[in-house]
């Protein structure tokens, strides 16, 4: 081999190095900035998780993917003997890949909405033990499934389904309604938060006897809308607007004026 | 006797010899069906209904089989077709022809080049049609609720990638040809390359932690390595586009910039390396 | 005039790992080739033909010395215009067929496109592989593939063409076809340089030889000079005249002895060629066998003469 020629090479490789800088830079502090994995925070995150991403490169998501598969398939047996499998094989696929959000929400419904029902059936099913025993099931699963959330909100801060499916679990298995309402109300303060988050707060409250707060709520959320988005419905709210100022009996004066 | 000049034709027509020989080699054959295989084995994922998630496991598989196979492409044909023409003399034969090496060079990786570009656009191709029947079957039946928006592919974003790869793959055929060009056989050029490949995917740990080196000669020598090497995560935007993030035009462009200055400063080492080569 | 090629004082050595050491294939090496002839370029394996050849081809850069083809010297690319080249034991690409590869080829040399196709089935003709002509080199017999890689050679009408022991693995018959074709090659006013092996065939086409030993010229000289130079014991009579031929033959016949031929006895240019590498041995042997080669061909070339002879 040629040594001199090997010497030239580097030296030009290096100074091309610091010269595409001005290109590369920007681009890639673009990049770091969507990408976490990439972000260094120390050199042990270099040298641990840096190595490990830095090798996988595209195949990260495939290796997720796969054990994502192998967690349906576990799951598919739908009994309480594979729950410390299954739930382990969630934390792994979000540990592994906690890009997709479709992870963590799956995951949690899992936990939350199917879990619970093979625990309550394997203990004699609804209806034949007492509703403290179903109660506390579905509370316990509910409680693993919004810890899984919170920290999947760590990874993506800025994604309301996440805030929903946390909220739909206090409401829909907890039955915790000022919960839910909470986390209603900040899923539908985010930017690209779907439309019906908004509504269903304002719902939740009327629910919970809170009329005047609901009615506030639905009168600044009539503002926003988009007549031309079916998703918006704007006549609903509307509607659901005038049921509250009759159960509130508002003065005809004084009704909201679109 | 009139001076030879440096000619693009000639360029061309080694180009297109390369390109035809490597297509008629049974590696390129083997090595796109397999990738192929794996695209279609996404199918796997119907069996589960996910609905519309099942797009982002058919975008994983078909951008990581591009990757993975791609780069093996790109360092085993270089290899193969540069030392193949060595070995079997047509180097001998061509270089005796009044042609630049320079011309040699060039034309040897527009070929390959080319080989790429064919691989990574076929498999593109396929990925985006596998996609578009899947979209169009769940938006019909299973998942038509998550489609509210219209469609979740950006096949434009797809295009991109596939661009973006073929250009990575063209750095690593301009770096192995920098390696055949010096190296005495194929097999030793194949297993440095390899760890080239490695070492530029890992660049990014150099470029981002040299500063954090407490001893200075080991900092000095760290940063040498991130400035020496090109940052191959730059290209690693695979992720992002089957998450549904799309690229800005910016970052594309510069990516793409970034991608061509590589190829011609390969090309050019590699001619500088094979300028006083003994054939 | 300029001669086909020059080299002047040509020294290459080359590197033997990483130490100083260095192998030196060529050792001021000066050898003027002139225009329009056969020149043999002989010597045993190693003695430094080949790296001659690279380095004349601008393949090698010289260690010392220079080297040029019709004036230009060989690092620039122009000089190799001119220059036709079958390597040793050449091995094309194998999925082309014949005219696709001598076309390729044509093209590298910048053949004009409007006369390229004519040229390349001109010289396929030439060189007899017309009915091959589209069918993959894969195919092709070691002969076949000498002789096309001699129309690759051929394709851009080069003045000079070097090939590299052209008939290596070929059977006779293909052996004394490429002879033939050489010597058209001289005919059309070409330069043929020949490495080769086989002393016959030089002997029968070469008008000039060289002969390389440890990569020094050793000698280098007209054919016809050099072998017939040497004092030789077939010479059998001296000072001798045509006229004496009749009264020979009777004087001969008278004592039972038969004139065959009259004509300048000569040694064979193996044995010329064994003597000054200095294998005694091998030539010890090939002198046996050439001598029973040369027992059947005088015998064959006597019976020409009496033909000859009867027919005027």
């Amino acid at each position: 081999m040629n040594w001199k020629a090997l010497v030239v090479i580097f030296v030009v490789l290096f100074v091309v190095g610091l010269a595409v800088r001005p290109v590369e830079g920007p681009a890639w502090d673009e990049l770091r900035e969507r990408e976490p994995s990439l972000r260094l925070a120390d050199l042990e995150d270099a040298l641990g998780q840096g190595v490990t991403v830095g090798l996988l490169g595209g195949f990260r998501a495939i290796v997720a993917d796969l054990l994502w598969i192998r967690t349906n398939v576990i799951w598919e047996q739908q009994e309480t003997a594979v729950i410390p499998a299954t739930e382990t094989m969630i934390r792994l696929v979000t540990t592994i890949d906690p890009r997709p959000v479709y992870f963590w929400l799956n995951g949690a419904r899992m936990i939350a909405y199917d879990m619970s029902v093979w625990r309550v059936r394997e203990a004699g099913d609804y209806g034949n033990i007492p509703d403290a025993a179903v109660r506390r099931y579905h509370d316990e699963q509910a409680e693993t499934a919004i810890r899984l959330l919170e920290r999947a909100r760590e990874f993506h801060p800025d994604r309301p389904e996440i805030l929903i499916e946390i909220a739909n679990i206090y409401l829909r298995r907890m039955e915790n309604e000022e919960k839910a309402a909470e986390y209603y109300r900040i899923a539908a303060e985010m930017e690209g938060a779907p439309p019906y988050a908004a509504r269903i707060h304002a719902e939740i409250l009327r629910r919970m006897g809170e009329y005047e707060q609901a009615y506030e709520w639905l009168k600044e959320l009539y503002a926003t809308l988009d007549p031309g988005n079916p998703a918006h419905q704007k006549q609903v709210v509307l509607g659901r607007i005038r049921e509250l100022e009759d159960t509130l009996d508002v003065p005809l004066i004084q009704r909201f004026q679109p | 006797m009139s001076k030879v000049v440096f000619s693009p034709a000639r360029i061309n027509i080694i180009a297109k010899n390369t390109f035809l020989e490597a297509v008629r080699q049974k590696f390129f054959g083997f090595l796109v069906i397999i990738a192929l295989g794996i695209i279609l084995s996404s199918q796997v994922f119907r069996d589960f209904n996910f609905g519309a998630p099942e797009l982002k496991f058919i975008a994983d598989f078909g951008f990581g089989a591009i990757v993975l196979f791609g780069s093996v492409l790109a360092i085993v044909a270089t290899a193969q077709l540069f030392f193949s023409e060595i070995e079997n003399k047509t180097a001998i034969t061509i270089l005796a022809k009044p042609i630049f090496r320079s011309e040699f060079i060039f034309g040897k990786f527009l070929g390959v080049s080319l080989l790429l570009l064919v691989f990574t656009g076929m498999m593109t191709v396929i990925l985006s049609v596998l996609l578009f029947w899947r979209e169009t079957a769940i938006m019909e039946g299973v998942d038509p609720e998550a489609f509210e928006a219209g469609r979740m592919v950006a096949y434009g974003d797809i295009f991109l990638y596939g661009i973006v790869q073929w250009l990575k793959f063209s750095i690593l055929c301009g770096i192995t040809m920098v390696v055949a060009s010096f190296s005495n056989t194929n097999l030793y050029s194949v297993i440095l390359s390899f760890v080239i490949l490695l070492i530029c995917h890992l660049q990014y740990l150099a470029r981002d932690a040299w500063a954090q080196m407490e001893f200075l000669p080991v900092q000095l020598a760290v940063f040498m390595l991130s400035a020496v090497f090109p940052n191959f995560q730059l290209f690693n935007i695979g992720d992002q586009i089957a998450l549904g993030e799309s690229i800005p035009f910016e970052l594309g462009a510069r990516i793409i910039g970034y991608a061509l200055i590589y190829i011609i400063v390969f090309n050019l080492l590699a001619v500088f390396s094979f300028r006083k080569r003994e054939i | 005039m300029t001669s086909a090629i020059s080299i002047e004082d040509l020294t290459k050595d080359f590197p033997l790992g990483f130490g100083h050491l260095k192998l030196r294939a060529v050792e001021d090496l000066s050898l003027e080739i002139a225009d329009n002839q056969v020149f043999g370029l002989l010597g045993p394996n190693g003695s430094g033909k080949s790296t001659t050849i690279k380095v004349i081809l601008g393949l090698l850069a010289p260690t010392r010395g220079t080297c040029g083809i019709f004036g230009t010297p060989s690092a620039e690319v122009s000089s190799r215009r001119d220059v036709g080249f079958l390597p040793e034991a050449p091995y094309f690409y194998r999925y082309l067929t014949g005219f696709e590869l001598v076309r390729f080829f044509g093209r590298i040399c910048q053949v004009e496109k409007s006369k390229l196709n004519d040229r390349v089935h001109e010289v396929i003709e030439w060189v007899g592989l017309k009915e091959a002509a589209h069918r993959r080199v894969g195919t092709y017999s070691k002969g076949m593939l000498q002789r096309i890689g001699l129309a690759q050679a051929l394709v851009h009408d080069p003045r000079l063409v070097i090939l590299d022991e052209p008939t290596a693995g070929v059977d006779p018959v293909g052996s004394a076809e490429i002879s033939s074709l050489i010597l058209k090659l001289k005919e059309q006013g070409k330069t043929i340089i020949l490495c080769s092996h086989l002393l016959g065939q030089v002997e029968d086409i070469c008008d000039r030889i060289a002969i390389l030993n440890r990569g020094k010229l050793i000698l280098e000289g007209e054919l016809r000079d050099l072998v017939s130079k040497k004092d030789l014991r077939s010479v059998v009579v001296q000072d001798y005249r045509e006229e004496y031929n009749d009264e020979l033959a009777g004087w001969l016949q008278a004592r039972e002895s038969r004139l065959v031929s009259v004509e300048q006895p000569q040694y064979s240019l193996d044995r010329v060629f064994l003597e000054h590498v200095g294998r005694s041995e091998l030539a010890r042997e090939k002198l046996s066998e050439r001598a029973e080669v040369a027992k059947q061909q005088d015998t064959a070339s006597g019976k020409d003469n009496e033909e000859k002879k009867k027919s005027s």
